[in-house]
């Protein structure tokens, strides 16, 4: 643990809506039906990705297009374990996050020679190769080929989902407040003074993307836990765009904002379909599309730099105001 | 030996397919620096326009060809300046999201427009074979390869011999001199947008009537685009083509003698992804690109 | 702090929804006047060309539920009401939006479901739900085979294997020497064929020199076909969605192959898909391709001045006059349809889920005004094949004709 977390009263408030969060989540299904349940299952899985991407495209300012890939590839691991050596599906949870960050931790070693636009190619790369390799007859004897593996019956994992939601979110949120996220924010910003400081650049760098896909690796592995089902259209090259769209929504560089991104993800295309004159089936992609640019256009932070700017205008308003005259603090 | 230089053939068709637009990329990274991720999806939906134009109104196809450029012109000088200029100041993820946001755009988008079924569409040339020293090319894969060689031809010659090629390679590399110098560096940039938008659009037109139309199709022949154009040279146009021939050819042949892949053709996409990969590892001028020197 | 606000203000706007929808039924998607059901279908992705097929569905409910009969519309005076919604041929998809439909529209049945992976996906889920998977669109033998395993869930089409096994019979016959290589898609749905065809050919199982897989998501299939070319067979099997089929068919003339015959499945033989393929690849090479039927083709002439062929294109002319009503997919939703409405009669006025597929399982129709006269749709104790008996078809310039009697595929 790192050393001396300040307690400021933004920390304190933040706790709170913690807490509330806490005990919504714990309660909802006290008062939801099983399929709002289930959608909240696959809220919190897009929840966990989102946390991973956000680490590595908005901490450590590295573009990944291939997210969708480490889902898939903790997805099938669980998939295999559990059909071809019998391993509780339970178990194989945490073994699909570590084989997906070992893959992205080797993934992210060579992206230090490849900047920006370059890392989002070899990415974008990735997600494609992914499903040619998930098909591929060649492997078919562990990954089912085209037909994909059967675990059985569809489960609603409510409580297992949520929990680990929640504690790799904690986890993300203290080591980002540590060391490591000051140098993946250093790695972002001043990648020079960072190197002249004595880090290591292509460690950080790898860990990031290391990081990022355990969490998608775990989000995967529930999400085949939850379908009963996987095969190589269940993580298409949509999927890894839409989880950008979640986390630019929701905020790079805000974990706070990636419950907001998480929820989008998931009821976004069934409010397209309500939308008047548009087919439903094209209403997504193009929705998707329109709100990237309104978000790049309008709110580059997302959505959480839109309730910062919201709560930075109220507390003005309301806020402690200042003596004209001698410039002090007046309290009335 | 037949069989060997049938594969060469095989791996040129290939190659002819993505060779225009790995064209393409090639231009828009020279011009502005920026990776387009739409640049399939633009292709494809200039293909869609064309498809209208010959299916819908009966346009005879050297018309349709023509009015589907200039549309596609129009469409990228549109492009550049509604959403690649404005962003330009955002940094590079920035530019990436909106490319990528215009290609779900677009995607969507054609599938609402036409309803996204397969659809069938002309090539201009015939469907059969012609023999050239005892190996066999059909005139689709012929034309398609001389199309694209002549792409790179007239791209070349334009940047090289006429002026307004040279205020486009003057605005890129040195966009504050040209201003300077009262080149109007917004204008051709947006030409060259233009151009590349074009060349997509030819890209669709060849590719489609041998897979077949649907909003989904340029895709595939994006990601081998970005591979050649890498392989090649991210920055070289005669690269961009020449990489495209060459990793066409090197997947045949591969697919050929390697056992390993023979009878699993799905593989030839992570192939050639791995050669992207490798690219730009270890060369990432490409083959005939300049090294740049990256610092951190 | 606000921030939490925002977030759960929408979570409980969600989460209020099932409290305000409330109110329970006698059984779920019935009530007085309208029974809803539902069905997930590939509007978008790799398999959209069969997008038609749920608006043909769609058309003669509509039409149904508009004409009266003794007085009353729709059937036994309950209007049908019918839920499409998109998979993208995604399973996952499937599962989730099959969900949203049993969970929260509260379908009364699912109907039609296309795809044999995405109705795998769901059938564990739909049968532990006791909620009929009625009439899947896929001819994957398994929804035939399995029926007792899965006493929720019935198909419809007469069955892959059932028609490859025709395909085997005919060639084993009528072209002894014949060299046959077959492209297939690599999954279940491709594999029922294969399988199907070996037990066709029987002893002459040998015939099949070489095969060839493909993902529907490939960009091409070039390199298969050279493969298979290189066999020296001269017999082509194409088991492909329609998007392949058509882009084998465009494939064969530019690496200059030409088998002397070439069987398609029926999914992929309509005349329109034919067209595309025609204009791909020319009429030389597609001409002389069987397949085989069961349906009335509402593109060829001869049902020009028959009842059923009547009844739909009014329906097509009423209620999707945009539509090109010589697809016949739109046709095959509607013969589903009417399966369904004939199913539906029979429950009178109080329709139960048990009753539904009671009635499925254990009836005789005799008639479907848009299939094949002659071809019933029968079900009993020992057999899960609604749809068993098809007719040999060939292609030449432009129409289907028929090359032979109804036969039995199931051998009933």
């Amino acid at each position: 643990m790192t050393a001396g977390v300040r307690i400021t009263p933004s920390l304190v408030a933040r706790l709170v809506v913690l807490a509330g969060a806490i005990v919504f989540f714990a309660l909802a299904p006290l008062f939801m039906s099983n399929f709002r349940q289930s959608e909240l299952v696959l809220v919190g899985i897009y929840f966990i990705a989102i946390i991973g991407l956000n680490i590595v495209t908005g901490y450590s300012g590295q573009i990944s297009l291939g997210h969708g890939a480490f889902m898939g590839i903790g997805a099938y691991t669980t998939a295999i374990l559990v059909t071809k050596y019998d391993v509780g599906q339970y178990w194989t949870i945490p073994l699909a996050g570590l084989i997906a960050g070992i893959v992205g931790f080797l993934f992210g070693f060579p992206a230090l020679r490849l900047t920006g636009v370059y890392l989002a190619l070899a990415t974008f790369g990735l997600a494609v190769a992914f499903i040619s390799l998930a098909q591929s007859t060649r492997f078919e004897g562990y990954t089912g080929g085209g037909g994909g593996l059967a675990l059985g019956v569809p489960t609603t994992p409510y409580y297992l989902t949520w929990s680990i939601a929640l504690g790799m979110f904690v986890a993300a949120w203290l080591l980002l407040r540590g060391r490591l996220g000051r140098r993946l924010r250093a790695v972002r910003d001043a990648p020079v003074a960072a190197v002249s400081s004595g880090i290591n650049l292509a460690l950080v760098k790898a860990i990031a993307f290391g990081l990022a896909a355990l969490y998608a690796g775990v989000a995967g592995s529930l999400l085949v836990i939850r379908t009963g089902f996987v095969n190589y259209l269940t993580f298409p090259v949509l999927l890894s765009i839409l989880l950008l769209t979640g986390a630019a929504l929701g905020g790079f560089g805000s974990l706070g904002g990636v419950l907001f991104g998480a929820l989008f993800i998931q009821y976004a295309p069934g409010l397209s379909a309500t939308l008047p004159h548009v087919p439903k089936e094209s209403a997504p992609s193009v929705m998707y599309g329109v709100i990237l640019l309104i978000v790049l256009f309008l709110m580059p932070g997302g959505a959480a730099e839109l309730v910062r700017r919201l709560l930075g205008l109220l507390k003005r308003l309301t806020g402690p105001r200042y003596s004209r005259r001698t410039g002090e603090r007046v309290v009335s | 030996m037949t069989e060997f230089w049938e594969q060469i053939v095989a791996g040129l068709a290939s190659g002819g397919i993505y060779a225009t637009l790995a064209l393409a990329l090639v231009l828009i990274h020279r011009a502005t620096g920026v990776i387009n991720f739409a640049q399939g999806e633009m292709g494809m939906f200039s293909t869609y326009i064309a498809w209208s134009l010959l299916y819908t109104y009966g346009v005879p196809y050297w018309g349709t060809f023509a009015i589907t450029l200039v549309i596609s012109f129009f469409g990228g000088v549109l492009v550049y300046l509604a959403l690649i200029r404005p962003l330009s100041r955002g940094g590079d993820i920035a530019i990436v999201i909106a490319t990528i946001a215009l290609l779900v755009i677009l995607n969507g988008g054609a599938g609402w427009i036409w309803s996204p079924e397969v659809r069938s569409f002309e090539s201009p040339f015939p469907i059969d074979r012609i023999e050239i020293g005892g190996v066999g090319i059909s005139w689709q894969d012929l034309g398609t390869i001389l199309v694209s060689i002549a792409c790179v031809i007239v791209v070349f010659c334009f940047f090289r011999f006429t002026r307004v090629g040279l205020m486009m390679r003057a605005s890129a590399q040195r966009p504050g001199t040209s201003r300077l110098l009262g080149i109007r560096v917004t204008l051709m940039l947006a030409i060259g947008w233009g151009l590349a938008a074009m060349l997509s659009a030819v890209s669709g037109m060849m590719a489609a009537p041998i897979l077949t139309l649907d909003p989904n199709f340029m895709l595939i022949v994006l990601t081998y685009a970005f591979a050649a154009a890498v392989l090649g040279g991210i920055d070289s146009p005669v690269g961009a083509v020449a990489g495209a021939y060459i990793l066409g050819v090197g997947i045949s042949l591969l697919g050929t003698y390697w056992d390993y892949v023979t009878g699993a053709p799905e593989l030839e996409l992570p192939i050639a992804l791995a050669v992207l990969l490798l690219i730009l590892l270890f060369r990432p001028a490409g083959l005939f690109g300049r090294a740049v020197v990256r610092r951190v | 702090m606000r921030k939490a606000l925002l977030v759960a203000l929408c979570a409980a706007t969600v989460a209020l929804v099932p409290v305000a929808l409330g109110g329970s039924q006698a059984e779920p998607g019935v009530t007085a006047k309208i029974i809803t059901i539902g069905g997930t279908f590939p509007l978008t992705g790799v398999a959209s060309s069969y997008a038609p097929i749920p608006k043909g569905m769609t058309a003669y409910f509509s039409y149904i539920n508009a004409t009266k009969v003794n007085g009353k519309r729709g059937v036994n005076g309950r209007q049908i009401s019918f839920r499409v919604e998109d998979d993208a041929f995604n399973p996952q998809q499937t599962l989730q939006k099959t969900q949203a439909l049993v969970e929260q529209a509260r379908v009364f049945a699912l109907l039609g479901g296309l795809g044999t992976e995405p109705q795998l996906a769901v059938r564990d889920y739909l049968n532990s739900k006791k909620v009929p998977q009625l009439y899947v669109s896929t001819g994957a033998t398994t929804f035939g085979f399995d029926q007792k395993k899965y006493p929720w869930t019935l198909g419809w089409q007469p069955d892959y294997q059932a028609e490859a096994a025709i395909y085997g019979k005919q060639i084993a016959r009528n072209h002894p020497n014949a060299k046959i290589a077959i492209i297939f898609q690599n999954d279940d749905y491709g594999k029922d064929y294969i399988a199907g065809l070996e037990s066709g050919l029987g002893s002459k199982k040998s015939q099949i020199v070489a095969t060839r897989g493909f993902n529907v998501t490939d960009p091409s299939v070039g390199s298969q076909l050279t493969d298979l070319r290189r066999s020296g067979a001269d017999t082509l099997m194409i088991f492909a969605t329609p998007g392949k089929t058509i882009q084998t068919y465009g494939t064969l003339p530019r690496i200059g192959w030409k088998p002397e015959n070439i069987y398609l499945n029926s999914v992929s033989a309509t005349d329109t898909f034919m067209g595309i393929a025609v204009r791909s690849a020319g009429a030389a090479t597609v001409n002389g391709s069987i397949s085989v039927q069961y349906l009335k083709d509402p593109a060829n002439t001869e049902w020009n001045n028959d009842a059923g062929m009547k009844l739909y294109r009014r329906i097509m002319a009423k209620y999707l006059p945009e539509a090109n009503a010589n697809d016949g997919l739109y046709l095959y939703g509607m013969a589903k349809a009417y399966s369904f409405t004939q199913v539906l009669a029979k429950l009178g006025a109080t329709p139960t889920r048990a009753g539904l597929m009671k009635a499925a399982l254990g009836s005789t129709f005799k008639t479907n005004p848009f299939a094949l006269p002659g071809v019933v749709t029968q079900t009993s104790g020992r057999d899960a094949f609604p749809i068993s008996q098809v007719r040999l078809i060939r292609y030449n310039n432009g129409t289907w004709t028929a090359i032979g009697q109804l036969v039995n595929g199931r051998g009933k």
